[in-house]
């Protein structure tokens, strides 16, 4: 156990950085599901056949494997991009932070883009009848009366998503990022100690799937509260 | 951006190599972990706090911890333990071999008892009673009755469990198993071509899942054929 | 509409501000997890041979240093891919390495050593110095992916069972818990981090030093991408200079009982 003095720190910091990290890939993955699902609900075909290409894509292929095209894939493309304005840059890139967080949000958004789209189905026809009844537009009707009545079927399956979400941060150490896995591999370098360092590891992450946890049951209580009298 | 199709071409016959690697691992983590999924099912709905503290524990820690993590503790951390590397199952644990299938059963099966769990749950109380009017014991009402409608309800989400199993195996890659991935890593380190490797692996990845995919379709299709179906 | 422009903008900030180069920032590849030549200390900073180089030859040539951690077995695509611009992870400079990048001058010497346990009774060179390749079957060496050790043991001998690591550390647990027999690997790096110390206190180097040119090159160098010449004739004149002065022996001895230039 002694081994762990002087790392406290460090795993602090790195647990910092995996919740950054579930921040914004959290707020990129509704992003995504939700455009996903109006894509796939919509009635263009170009949409839906792009949201289902989408899907499939990020669906079928190992997470990992995602992130180290993303990796290698994104400084060359994004510095051909920059370069055809100003041939003077030498290089754009992004960090393994954003390269993963969009990666994994990309990833998870295509479980979101089905989950949401299942929810909106469930959305009772009559209330968007009485949205149209009184003259609200089709975006607004999107975002005051669809959104709301989707959230509380969509909340269940998407408390999973973030669970999801957290756990393949862990999976983003393998492209540089220095949250707690790859704190716990430079631990180890120096002390030697791999069972303890990965177990802490375990606990930080299961700390943090608790907390998810939790909050997915208070939510759900919130959304549910106008339907007690009812049951 | 020029793609070296030589080395596609080239390469790929090398991967697919590794794809008894990936079967196996796949295979042998679903059986075993369908093993585990039903015994933690029957310890989670017996009633009894003994059996259910323990199966609900376990199932928490699995299901809240990264995939990763938890191949790395097996795998790395374990020898770390005297008592390990003294134990009759140390000859499994030595090779990474049985470390990755170790470490899949075990994430596997906590997912897919919750996945049973809720097919059991999702069936009709009113057939459980039917059952009991009838005079069958619970263990027959379970076997008979219970099971067979709780299996078609879960087959969706296990379908998607199994294709997330295919995908984790791409992670034995870690702990120098030579599966698919593991070799498209090493052709990439030696060929300093990323791109064209991990696309075209990828692709037998999406082949593989749709494969999967099509498969438990026809198996659902075939055990709802008594349902009607919504117009 | 509003949505929209608001998205765009965000996503141009967040590339366009992250990293840009500005004048002369070079990024630095390295492993990270390299004792001695490149790790962590407990306390965050990064140490080591080749780091203590790298910031020499910075500020010699007049450039701010950014440190990038890498996987080993990604070094050369990402690189090559443009996620740094030198490579300062004591890569040996090797004719395959030279097909696609360039390399600086050495600042270090490059050979290999098969490190197994004490007693083991293998007979595995000969009085030259040579492996004997049948001595080698059924044996299993411990190797990490995309190193010159990998290349030397694929082409030399191909009897032997191998076992690929994408990292360094991982070598030394598994020879220590019985899953590899053999590791072949820095023999400075081993003698610090393994022998000298509790954990590596049965085992010993059961081969000569081999320093094939071939597949060890002449040494390690500062890697860079192919057509950066201006960039890799200041190098030069840096570690020539670092020579000269004695600060490379200076770096050296804070760690190795000995120069390694």
């Amino acid at each position: 156990m002694e081994a762990l003095n002087g790392w406290w720190d460090d795993f602090f910091w790195g647990s910092v950085v995996v919740a950054d990290v579930f921040v914004v890939a959290l707020i990129l993955t509704v992003l995504f599901g939700l455009t996903g699902a109006a894509a796939k609900l919509s009635k263009n075909r170009v949409a839906q056949s792009i949201a289902n290409g989408y899907t499939i894509i990020f669906r079928g292929t190992p997470e990992i494997l995602v992130l180290l095209l993303f990796y290698f894939g994104s400084a060359i493309t994004l510095t051909a991009i920059a370069q055809i304005s100003n041939p003077e840059i030498k290089y754009v890139d992004i960090p393994p932070f954003w390269a993963g967080s969009i990666a994994i949000a990309l990833i998870v958004g295509s479980y979101a883009t089905e989950t949401f789209r299942g929810a909106f189905l469930g959305v009772e026809p009559g209330q968007i009848e009485a949205a149209r009844a009184l003259g609200l537009s089709n975006f607004k009707t999107f975002i005051y009366v669809r959104i709301p009545a989707m959230w509380r079927l969509a909340l269940p399956p998407f408390g999973n998503h973030m669970l999801s979400l957290i756990k393949d941060t862990a999976l983003i150490s393998i492209i540089g990022l220095e949250e707690t896995l790859f704190v716990a591999e430079q631990a180890i370098a120096t002390t030697g100690k791999p069972f303890t360092m990965f177990i802490v590891v375990g606990a930080i992450y299961l700390g943090f799937s608790t907390i998810i946890t939790l909050s997915v049951v208070v939510l759900e209580k919130y959304a549910n509260q106008h339907l007690k009298i009812a049951r | 951006m020029i793609f070296d199709f030589a080395l596609i071409a080239d390469s790929i016959p090398k991967m697919l190599a590794g794809f008894w690697m990936t079967f196996e691992l796949w295979f042998l983590s679903a059986v075993l972990g369908l093993a585990l999924a039903i015994i933690l099912l029957l310890m989670r709905i017996s009633g009894r706090w003994y059996l259910y503290a323990p199966a609900m524990a376990y199932i928490y820690i699995f299901r809240g911890t990264p995939i990763l993590v938890q191949i790395f503790i097996i795998y790395h951390g374990f020898p770390q333990l005297e008592f390990i590397r003294e134990s009759i199952f140390w000859p499994i644990l030595r090779e990474p071999y049985g470390c990755a299938i170790l470490a899949l059963t075990l994430n596997t099966g906590a997912y897919v008892s919750e996945i049973l769990r809720g097919g059991v749950l999702g069936v009709d109380r009113g057939l459980k009673e039917a059952g009991a009017a009838l005079g069958l014991s619970s263990t027959h009402r379970f076997i008979y009755i219970t099971s067979p409608i709780a299996i078609r309800l879960a087959l969706p989400a296990y379908s998607n469990d199994i294709i997330s199993l295919m995908k984790s195996t791409a992670l034995a890659s870690t702990i120098t198993l030579l599966d698919m991935m593991g070799i498209a890593r090493t052709i990439v380190a030696e060929t300093y071509a990323p791109y064209e490797i991990f696309l075209s692996l990828g692709v037998i990845y999406l082949i593989l899942t749709w494969i999967i995919q099509k498969s438990i379709g026809l198996i659902e299709k075939r055990m709802s054929r008594h349902v009607r179906s919504e117009a | 509409m509003k949505m929209i422009k608001i998205c765009l903008v965000a996503l141009s900030l967040i590339v366009a501000g992250v990293c840009t180069a500005s004048a002369e920032t070079l990024r630095v590849g390295m492993e990270c997890t390299y004792a001695p030549f490149n790790f962590k200390s407990a306390d965050g900073k990064l140490m080591g041979y080749d780091v203590d180089v790298a910031k020499a030859v910075g500020g010699l040539i007049g450039a701010d240093l950014e440190f990038v951690c890498q996987k080993w077995d990604g070094m050369i695509p990402a690189l090559l891919a443009n996620k740094f611009d030198l490579v300062i992870a004591s890569m040996s400079i090797t004719d395959k390495r030279l097909k696609k990048m360039d390399f600086s001058d050495t600042y270090r010497i490059s050979v290999g050593r098969l490190v197994g346990r004490k007693n083991s009774g293998w007979k595995l060179f000969d009085s030259y110095d040579k492996p004997i390749s049948a001595n080698f079957a059924g044996l299993k060496v411990g190797l990490e992916r995309a190193t010159t050790y990998a290349d030397w043991f694929e082409n030399e001998l191909p009897e032997a069972t191998v076992v690929l690591y994408d990292s360094n550390e991982a070598l030394y647990l598994d020879l220590v818990n019985g899953r590899t027999d053999m590791i072949m690997t820095n023999p400075m790096k081993a003698h610090l981090r393994f022998l000298s110390k509790k954990d590596g206190a049965g085992f010993e180097f059961v081969s000569p030093q081999i320093d094939e040119k071939k597949y060890f090159g002449i040494g390690v160098g500062i890697g860079l991408r192919k057509g950066n010449d201006e960039l890799k004739a200041r190098l030069n004149e840096a570690l020539k200079t670092l020579t000269d002065a004695g600060w490379l022996e200076k770096y050296a001895l804070q760690y190795f009982p000995f120069a390694i230039h």
